[in-house]
């Protein structure tokens, strides 16, 4: 495994200092390794540091205890290697759909003309096609979120790393989101990290689901959940619900725990 | 409960038969948000009409209102007014363009942080206009030491609502800004400056008739004609239509000003959330 290896996170641990109060510590001990083109989700109860895994492997936070290493490389700093989607669409709201897509390709070597073909493409491929000059502010979530992905993609990066991507949308447009993002996922095959806390999406998108512990985060084991992604009745199979059922059962007792430390 | 009824209808009746025409209903909101205005205006007639003042103490709006007509044909309301716009808004300008490059310094260096932040919380609340006298040593009587009054006035809230913008930017959109590839510069420029920008106009908007009122203040207090300079001389020469007439000029200037700059925020801030609100002001 370690020869096709993408991502190696090793021995890592992160604590949180928040500006007052004590020091927490988020992730503890924390070791995975990610195959290229796989899609890997991250999941746990809220609190358990999966979104800190995702943006220390974004290099937007500094790595303190362990290595982190993407294509052989030491992690140091953010790079269009890695392409993120927040939660919260992260969108720049002065610029319009278009500008905002274009915004990862201004600072690529292709000209003006080519940037402009392949903004449009991706503004296409989410479904957003006549939306350019829109404003994010005159968008519905699903349509920021649209953009946001084709924003990432456009950019090319060899890994995307999703933070609750959906979280934020409502069931339908959340559902029409899940497909498409497993078909954009098959058409490009990038590697995917998808940090969720809802375990039928996780088992419905990822080939591999790694189930974290409560707080300080741990990957407590990871459970092969590769389903046929092109049947649109694998809510309904046996095989399918028993996975559901055995990853929400782990899921479960750490939530149960993270709501005891709270308590405490 | 029937009567309850009754007032309903009427009301629903009432408004049905509204204006239909936007134009028209535009015009009536108008007259109706600044029916007070209108109100205190006709008061000021009819008290200095009623001889309960003398002519002296309050002259009537009418008699203002033409000695603005005659300083207007004359040329003595244009000469007054550009040379007291002259002074804020060079002012303005310079605090500015000194607010937003101190307040984005500010945010970048520790150092720069370090100096200047009790600078600017001992200064904010200070009224600086008791550094007059030192201002009129150091730089005379003329339009620099004026100038210079308004900027150093000015400049405080425009640095304020900088670093508070700069400040509040999301971090996930820096993030993403990064993620894309750009350069602490690019960061800068391309991206805190314009997430802050409905921040930083706000201080703008503050920090503009704040210009306006040490411009005429300063014009008061050294001479050197302008609106205020205008006043004195009036008041000194017992000349009260004047005096009023200038009261009336300087209203009018502060709110063409405060409402072209609430346009321009309008325009500029077309992206924002706010663009497809009702604007109060």
């Amino acid at each position: 495994m370690s020869a096709s290896a993408q991502i190696v996170v090793k021995d890592v641990s992160h604590d949180y200092r928040p500006p007052v109060g004590r020091v927490v510590r988020a992730l503890e001990d924390v070791s995975l390794s990610i195959r290229e083109r796989e899609f890997i989700a991250l999941l746990g109860p809220s609190g358990c540091g999966k979104s800190t895994l995702l943006y220390l492997i974004g290099g937007f936070l500094r790595i303190e205890n362990g290595r982190i290493c993407v294509d052989g490389r030491a992690v140091t700093a953010p790079g269009p290697d890695r392409g993120v989607v927040f939660q919260h669409f992260a969108l720049f709201p002065w610029k319009t759909v278009k500008g905002n897509v274009l915004y990862g390709l201004e600072r690529g070597k292709l000209p003006r003309a080519e940037r402009e073909t392949r903004a449009q493409a991706f503004i296409d491929l989410v479904g957003l096609t006549g939306f350019e000059d829109s404003y994010p502010s005159q968008l519905s979530g699903g349509m920021k979120q649209r953009t946001a992905i084709a924003r990432t993609l456009a950019f090319d990066p060899q890994i995307l790393l999703m933070d609750e991507p959906f979280g934020a949308l409502d069931a339908q447009t959340r559902s029409l989101m899940q497909t498409e993002l497993l078909d954009i996922w098959q058409k490009t095959r990038k590697t995917v990290i998808f940090v969720t806390h809802d375990v039928q999406e996780a088992v419905y998108l990822a080939e591999r689901v790694a189930v974290m512990t409560a707080r300080p985060g741990r990957i407590k084991t990871i459970v092969d959940t590769a389903f046929d992604k092109n049947d649109p009745q694998i809510y309904r199979a046996r095989t399918f619900v028993d996975k559901v059922d055995e990853i929400w059962g782990l899921v479960r007792e750490e939530a149960i725990k993270a709501q005891g430390t709270h308590a405490r | 409960m029937a009567h309850v009824t009754g007032v309903r209808d009427r009301t629903s009746r009432g408004w049905r038969n509204a204006p239909a025409s936007p134009f028209v209903a535009r015009i009536g909101w108008g007259l109706a948000r600044s029916a007070s205005i209108v109100l205190l205006l006709a008061g000021w007639e009819i008290l200095a009409r009623s001889g309960t003042f003398t002519p002296f103490v309050l002259p009537a709006l009418t008699s203002v209102l033409e000695r603005i007509l005659a300083d207007a044909m004359s040329g003595d309301l244009f000469l007054g007014a550009s040379a007291t716009l002259y002074r804020a808004l060079t002012g303005f300008l310079i605090a500015a363009v000194g607010g937003i490059s101190l307040g984005m310094a500010m945010t970048r260096s520790i150092g720069i942080r370090w100096f200047f932040d009790p600078i600017i919380s001992v200064g904010f609340p200070m009224p600086k206009i008791a550094f007059l006298p030192v201002v009129i040593l150091w730089l005379g009587l003329y339009d620099v030491s004026k100038i210079s009054m308004v900027a150093f006035e000015a400049i405080f809230p425009v640095v304020t609502a900088t670093i508070v913008g700069i400040k509040g930017v999301d971090r996930e959109i820096i993030w993403s800004a990064r993620n894309m590839g750009a350069s602490n510069r690019e960061l800068l420029c391309q991206i805190m400056l314009p997430a802050a920008f409905p921040q930083i106009m706000t201080g703008l908007q503050v920090a503009l008739p704040i210009s306006l009122i040490v411009a005429i203040v300063t014009e008061m207090l050294m001479g050197g004609n302008g609106l205020g300079g205008g006043m004195m001389s009036a008041s000194r020469f017992a000349d009260s239509p004047g005096v009023f007439a200038g009261i009336v000029e300087i209203a009018a200037i502060g709110y063409c000003l405060i409402k072209g700059m609430s346009m321009l925020r309008r325009r500029m801030l077309l992206w924002h959330q706010e663009a497809l609100e009702p604007s109060t002001v």
